[in-house]
């Protein structure tokens, strides 16, 4: 029975756009990427080093430093070094901006966060 | 000569026609006497109404807030945007100085993508950051003016002055560097509060030389007339001239 409830909560929480199901389970699969694509998003032409970003985010260096990266591995940020530092901005990729764009919009609706949360909090197990 | 209008009725008035192109002007003001407005008026009004795409840099204040803020006086900055005719964009002193003196940086390539002719740095206080020697202070400020000019900006540079009323104190050389100076003011009349703007300096230009009282209003920043029959502006507390009159040759 049990085995059937999971199955169930599976299936409800696999009810979403399945291009934004794979954005949750693939690219924002954390709560600091979220953080970090919204910000991104509200602020797109932000461009700076780990620490400012950090800052920005209210959240510690060493914390943001991997996810940027993951990000970055993702395609949703780009990073560019100058001189010995990294600098992190939002991609240029106009299909993956649209991307983001689509999945902050569905976070407006309360039941696909309920669902992006379910995903981050099982991939983070 | 060519000027670069601001398009803020009256300021342009003050300045002879507008600022000279590709100069640095700095404007200081206490926290909300409308330094930033002033900032984002500029840049709005170079794109709508001189088609000059424009470049916002922010040391502080989210993105987010000046779209929200310029929404307010009608200016959709987000359609600019998408445009590719204004960037608003959300840096650090250090990130933003490398960005535009080394060659390939990323405000430079912003600026040549763009073809970007207006700039505002909001603010150049926060330069104090990156060292406490008020010399290299100085240089810094000047080497970041200087790549800003040579990519043929107009900039404009906000400076955050710690005092509400009253003489300002000078804390970097910042207004020797620049082309020209703007203050705004607050300044209490008949126990009311106003914001006064005056043209400290302008290089190579003839000015206004009075002090203007100014409103912020639906629109934007609209300069005013001079203050009439008051003397004392810059201390904060002016007072009528006929009282310091009586009070200097009556009274006795």
């Amino acid at each position: 029975m049990a085995s059937n409830g999971d199955d169930f909560t599976a299936r409800l929480m696999d009810d979403m756009d399945p291009v934004l199901l794979d954005f949750v389970k693939t690219r924002v699969n954390s709560f600091i990427k979220w953080d970090l694509v919204r910000f991104f998003h509200e602020n797109p032409n932000t461009a700076d080093s780990v620490e400012n970003i950090a800052h920005y985010a209210g959240r510690n260096a060493s914390a943001v430093a991997p996810e940027l990266e993951d990000l970055v591995n993702s395609g949703i940020m780009e990073k560019r070094m100058q001189g010995d530092t990294p600098i992190y901005s939002l991609t240029q990729n106009e299909d993956m901006r649209k991307l983001i764009d689509e999945f902050i919009t569905a976070c407006e609706d309360r039941h696909f966060r309920v669902k992006a949360v379910y995903h981050i909090i099982r991939g983070m197990r | 000569m060519e000027r670069v209008k601001t398009g803020i009725s009256g300021l342009d008035e003050m300045l002879g026609g507008g600022f000279l192109p590709e100069t640095a002007n700095l404007v200081e003001g206490a926290p909300g006497t409308g330094k930033t407005t002033l900032g984002m008026q500029f840049i709005y009004n170079g794109i709508v109404q001189h088609n000059e795409p424009g470049l916002i840099i922010t040391f502080e204040e989210f993105p987010k807030q000046y779209y929200h803020d310029a929404a307010n006086f009608g200016w959709d900055l987000v359609d600019l945007e998408k445009k590719g005719l204004l960037k608003v964009i959300m840096t650090s002193p250090e990130v933003s100085r490398q960005g535009v003196q080394s060659v390939g940086g990323l405000i430079s390539e912003y600026i040549h993508s763009m073809g970007a002719r207006r700039i505002v740095v909001d603010s150049i206080t926060h330069f104090a950051r990156l060292t406490q020697d008020p010399i290299q202070l100085r240089s810094l400020e000047f080497d970041f003016i200087n790549a800003l000019k040579r990519e043929q900006l107009t900039c404009l540079f906000t400076r955050e002055s710690p005092v509400l009323m009253g003489e300002a104190t000078e804390d970097s050389g910042i207004g020797f560097i620049v082309d020209s100076y703007l203050v705004m003011r607050y300044v209490e009349i008949e126990s009311a509060i106003k914001k006064a703007l005056f043209v400290l300096k302008m290089r190579g230009s003839n000015h206004a030389k009075d002090i203007r009282q100014y409103n912020i209003t639906a629109t934007g920043i609209e300069v005013q007339s001079r203050f009439e029959g008051q003397e004392g502006i810059l201390s904060g507390n002016p007072r009528r001239m006929a009282d310091s009159f009586v009070e200097a040759f009556v009274k006795r």
